[in-house]
């Protein structure tokens, strides 16, 4: 019977579609009758979607030093 | 992406180009700290940024962009560490048990069972849960103490999408030793963001 550290330990795994058959099924069984797992999971799912969004715009600044960059190689273009 | 968008910046767009340097540009330089230092991220990403204007005619959009991205800038940071003959020293050692030393330890019972649940999280949208202003900031502070490793297989994986085989062979880690460190640094992750979700504070 899994416990609810091992759901944590493996959560990653079911996130990335990396579990076997036996690991899926012993994971959702446990899923079924523990809301603190299935809590869990849900936002450990909703936290990795919100991971490549956690960065600020850049400003205008570092945009134009990029764009004169690469402006400055023109000549590379393809 | 929808496909005129893509279309037109495939035809090297500078509009939307620049458009794109706006909203990845942090996300590149943070990628490629751990690998060449935060004195030389920069000129990287400069670098990257150029590189992919020139090749984004073969953007495919198989990918997400950020990945694609991603990939030219770890590019970039590695020739540099050639040219500057640096070899990049990505510590790979995780003796010690891959579990028992994670953040959410403390949360359970000697049985393992949760001692202190999670709290619920208000779920409004992917862009809006790291965003409040002073989450925001805490999580810019635990990003920058995270050891290296975990917050470059952090990068990699989560903020940019690449793939475990391509982490590894950029890397040379075994999957295993990449999939605790990923670990360690989600549930820090996860920890922080509990813990603002119960209190309104970090
Ligand atoms: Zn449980």
């Amino acid at each position: 019977m899994l416990k609810c550290r091992d759901v944590v330990n493996t959560a990653d795994q079911l996130l990335d579609g990396d579990m076997n058959h036996r690991q899926l099924l012993a994971i959702k069984m446990h899923l079924l009758m523990c809301s603190h797992c299935r809590r869990y999971v849900r936002q450990l799912r909703a936290l990795l979607r919100a991971i490549p969004f956690m960065y600020k715009k850049a400003s205008d600044t570092e945009v134009s030093k990029v764009m004169e960059h690469v402006h400055s190689h023109r000549d590379n273009y393809p | 992406m929808e496909t005129d968008k893509l279309a037109q910046l495939r035809s090297g767009d500078p509009v939307l180009f620049a458009e794109l340097v706006r909203d990845h540009h942090r996300a590149l330089i943070a990628l490629t700290v751990p690998i060449v230092g935060i004195s030389e991220a920069e000129e990287v990403v400069q670098n990257a940024w150029l590189k992919a204007y020139q090749a984004i005619g073969s953007f495919a959009g198989k990918s997400a962009i950020r990945t694609w991205l991603g990939s030219i800038a770890i590019n970039e940071a590695k020739m540099q560490l050639r040219q500057r003959k640096r070899e990049w020293l990505f510590s790979d050692h995780s003796s010690e048990d891959p579990y028992t030393e994670d953040s959410l330890a403390q949360r359970f019972t000697g049985q393992g069972q949760w001692q202190h649940p999670p709290a619920l999280w208000h779920l409004d949208s992917p862009e809006s849960l790291l965003t409040g202003e002073q989450l925001a900031e805490c999580l810019e502070r635990l990003l920058t103490a995270m050891p290296d490793n975990q917050r470059c297989i952090l990068e990699m994986r989560d903020a940019s999408g690449l793939s475990f085989d391509e982490i590894c062979s950029e890397l040379t880690v075994s999957s295993a030793n990449a999939r605790v460190l990923l670990h360690r640094a989600r549930t820090q992750l996860f920890k922080l963001v509990d813990h603002y979700e119960e209190t309104g504070e970090c």
